[in-house]
């Protein structure tokens, strides 16, 4: 009882209670009925107070309405819904409508900007877009050639753009955007293009550029204070990236900038996670590779670094740290804190304390991870904080030109971008996952300016000795660092969950499945064939008084590269060869929303 | 003869526009698809209906006559003769080698690291295809070994309100264009069936003349 009331403070704290200057964005995500920025909530719990669609109903849900986008690539995303207007966002070209909730979903504008196609090019994995925030009247979105665009809510009229990186050099964007009190902060994509990342904070009003952090190289330039910026306790100390790295390596670094931000209103800190050091090939680029793979927090008016965690120093599998940073005031031990869960793709589930950046639990989420026996917890170790690799599974030990075999997770992580959801009523976090592994050689490649610079060859395959399954839905403690129950999956789960005050909690399939399950047991209540996989995020709003349920199908991104033609699994034989599931015999290309109701 | 046929199509199209190799692409005969897509290249096996490749074991696509490797589009690919390590056919174009015993020659698992580098990431693993890029074990056999070149070289898109198909030109990428012919002869064995999915079990050692002939283009 006491763990649900301190949940349910914590859902309070950060969605509206706090008055500061310009926090428009702060009262319109306050709002139940409403899904204002991508992640739902500056905590990033995708959970919703809505509970007119409970578990116990929800076995009657039904479809309302549909929309198709007229794209068809992979949707990542949601709409957003602010009052009575629903704005839908496409794949590359990067359209937006917005609907008229009140009228059928009559399109009020719609915005459809001219982009060179050669981005597409430069885009590693598809050509998806993980949607548009709101803020102060406007529609931010970032779209994949990397301008900036502020549109009018109520008209689509662009108020203002603005380039925020290069796509002759590989820098292309797929991320959201998050608006804070009169900023907006942007990633970018390219870690396979060797582009140096950084997080960029522009003007909301009129789209100037206010500070930007690199993720490698020269302190100034990554916002760092040798003093004051803390890793684990202890300052960071002068040129901690440049001495990690050999020569400019740090310049075609990588740590790029494409996950999910959160933020968290009283302490006034962002926070993020870095993607991969560039090449894949771990031997060419000795050292730590600091600070790809690092979970960062920083002031949100200036930009400067208050802590840093490496997770993955010296990267050998692409486990990119990107993926979401959600934000819970829980006890541990008996003791109120204010914790960070991040489930990382390298198979490990962290809790930390966001203040401190103090290291909690790092526990994998995974039971198939192996890579790694778990994390150094002894803070007078000296490798405190850091995994312990097995040897066996070190591309960087086994070395270049050798194919290391068996990996868990593969490089697409046991938890890609696909983000978690948390419920302050059950204090668990419901995580998507993949249930993968791979194969992993590492050779030499050259560097050339806005071309792949990958540097390893991977086969990937479901997790040996298990269901057979390339996926997991899980329910995870992470105070305990325990997986509390966990449902076998056909594939990968690539969509976003939503966790409501319903006691339910929702997720799509590859095959096209929106699901909703108990959020205290697992159990499945409701299911629904879509017209396509899904791989986008599944939000709620209200209309009318009434609950919907949306999600955008269309399958598509790292998924769909990979799932489309079926695995394999080469330690099995030729007679296992394409005897594993193909997502194509299940689903076909598609962009639709699909929105969801109560009968009556 | 093979390199020097390489250096100068680098050279083109180093310089050309996609939209020029497009057009030049479209003259290519496609007997397996309607007009609309013909021409499409490696586009056009997925571009309209097919985006997923077909499942493992379908019937096979290449003819074998009196033990000869003969292509849809009538070419005769059976291996002729070595040249800096790697095996060619009678006219001098690069094919694959494949022993009884189900060992490759080692250009064609240099393909297959390569492909699984550079390509895999929209074509999807063992040139299988992904939701939006074709399955190019399917589309080396119907074009031919020029029409494949010009595509890497130079790229190629396919724009419509639905889709935009675009494929990079890797030209001056060295990682690609430096293993053109292995990864071209790796998705001829695929595509002609001698070849399995995932990573080839069982390959010939890498010789002299083949390292030889890596690093003067690697360096060079």
């Amino acid at each position: 009882m006491k763990r649900l009331l301190q949940g349910a403070t914590m859902a309070l704290l950060l969605s509206g209670s706090s008055v500061l200057a310009n926090d428009s964005v702060l009262a319109e995500v306050g709002k139940p009925g409403q899904w204002a920025i991508q992640t739902g909530d500056y905590a990033n719990t995708r959970y919703s107070t809505l509970d007119s669609i409970n578990k116990d109903n929800v076995k009657d849900m039904r479809v309302a309405w549909t929309f198709s986008t007229g794209v068809l690539r992979g949707h990542e995303g949601s709409p957003l819904v602010i009052g009575d207007v629903m704005y839908v966002h496409t794949p590359f070209p990067n359209n937006i409508f917005a609907l008229d909730l009140k009228d059928g979903g009559k399109i009020l504008w719609r915005y459809e900007p001219q982009q060179d196609p050669n981005v597409i090019a430069v885009m590693c994995c598809d050509t998806v877009s993980r949607g548009p925030a709101y803020a102060d009247g406007m529609i931010i979105f970032h779209q994949a050639d990397t301008t900036l665009i502020a549109l009018d809510a109520k008209t689509g009229e662009l108020k203002w753009s603005v380039k925020t990186g290069d796509p002759a050099i590989g820098e292309t964007n797929t991320a959201t955007v998050m608006p804070v009190k009169d900023k907006v902060i942007v990633g970018v994509s390219g870690g396979e293009y060797g582009v140096r990342g950084r997080v960029t904070a522009y003007n909301l009003a009129d789209g100037k550029e206010v500070w930007k952090a690199y993720s490698t190289g020269p302190d100034a330039e990554m916002l760092v204070d040798p003093e004051k910026t803390m890793v684990l306790g202890k300052p960071i100390g002068a040129d901690s990236s440049l001495k990690s790295w050999e020569g400019d390596q740090w310049k075609i670094g990588g740590g790029t900038t494409w996950g999910w931000y959160s933020y968290d209103p009283e302490l006034n800190l962002v926070y993020y996670g870095t993607g991969n050091p560039s090449t894949w090939n771990p031997a060419q680029r000795p050292g730590d590779n600091k600070w790809s793979m690092t979970i960062m927090a920083r002031d949100a008016d200036t930009g400067m670094a208050k802590w840093f965690y490496q997770m993955t120093p010296h990267d050998e599998w692409d486990f990119d740290g990107v993926n979401e940073m959600i934000l819970t005031n829980q006890a541990i031990d008996g003791t109120e804190r204010k914790l960070l869960t991040h489930f990382d793709r390298n198979g490990l589930g962290y809790t930390l304390d966001r203040e401190s950046g103090e290291l909690l639990v790092a526990q994998k989420y995974d039971p198939a991870v192996n890579w790694t026996t778990g994390v150094d917890m002894d803070p007078n170790s000296e490798t405190f904080g850091r995994p312990a690799v097995v040897a066996q599974y070190s591309t960087e030990q086994n070395g270049e030109d050798t194919n290391s075999t068996g990996i868990c997770p593969a490089a697409l992580g046991t938890k890609d971008q696909q983000p978690a959801a948390f419920s302050p009523k059950t204090n668990l976090f419901y995580v998507p996952t993949n249930h993968v592994c791979m194969d992993y050689e590492p050779f030499r490649v050259a560097y050339t300016a806005g071309q792949p610079y990958v540097g390893a060859t991977l086969s990937m395959y479901p997790a040996p000795n298990s269901h057979g399954g390339m996926g997991n839905f899980i329910a995870w403690d992470n105070t305990k660092g325990e997986i509390k129950w966990s449902l076998p999956e056909q594939f990968s789960v690539w969509s976003g969950a939503l966790a409501t005050a319903g006691d339910i909690v929702f997720y799509g399939t590859l095959e096209g499945y929106l699901k909703a399950v108990d959020a205290e047991t697992g159990k499945e209540l409701y299911k629904f064939k879509t017209p396509s996989g899904i791989i986008g995020n599944v939000m709620t709003y209200e209309s009318g008084g009434k609950q919907y349920v949306a999600v955008l199908s269309g399958v598509g991104g790292w998924a769909g590269i990979g799932l489309a033609a079926g695995l394999t699994n080469p330690n099995e034989g030729l007679g296992a060869v394409g005897g594993y599931a193909a997502l194509s015999q299940y689903t076909e290309l598609g962009g639709q929303l699909t929105v969801f109701e109560l009968p009556g | 003869m093979i390199n020097r046929t390489t250096a100068r199509l680098m050279a083109i199209c180093v310089a050309c526009v996609a939209t020029t190799a497009m057009a030049q692409t479209a003259v290519a005969q496609d007997n397996t698809t309607p007009p609309a897509q013909a021409g499409a290249g490696a586009a056009a096996a997925t571009s309209g209906n097919a985006p997923v490749a077909a499942p493992a074991g379908d019937a096979p696509v290449v003819k074998a006559e009196g033990g000869k490797l003969v292509l849809p589009n009538g070419q005769d690919m059976t291996p002729d003769h070595m040249e800096n390590g790697r095996w060619y056919n009678s006219e001098g174009i690069p094919t694959f080698k494949t022993a009884e015993d189900g060992t490759i020659d080692y250009a064609t698992f240099s393909g297959y690291r390569r492909y699984s580098a550079e390509c895999h990431v929209c074509h999807g693993p063992d040139g299988e295809g992904s939701t939006y890029a074709p399955a190019l074990k399917n589309s080396v056999l119907t074009m031919d070994y020029y029409q494949f070149q010009e595509i890497v070289a130079s790229g190629k898109q396919e724009v419509s309100k639905a889709n935009n198909l675009v494929m990079p030109a890797f030209g001056t990428n060295k990682n690609v264009w430096c293993y053109i012919d292995d990864i071209y002869v790796y998705l001829l064995a695929r595509g002609a069936g001698d070849l399995p999915r995932g990573r080839p079990a069982k390959k010939e050692a890498k010789s002299d003349d083949f390292t030889t002939q890596e690093n003067s283009c690697m360096e060079g």
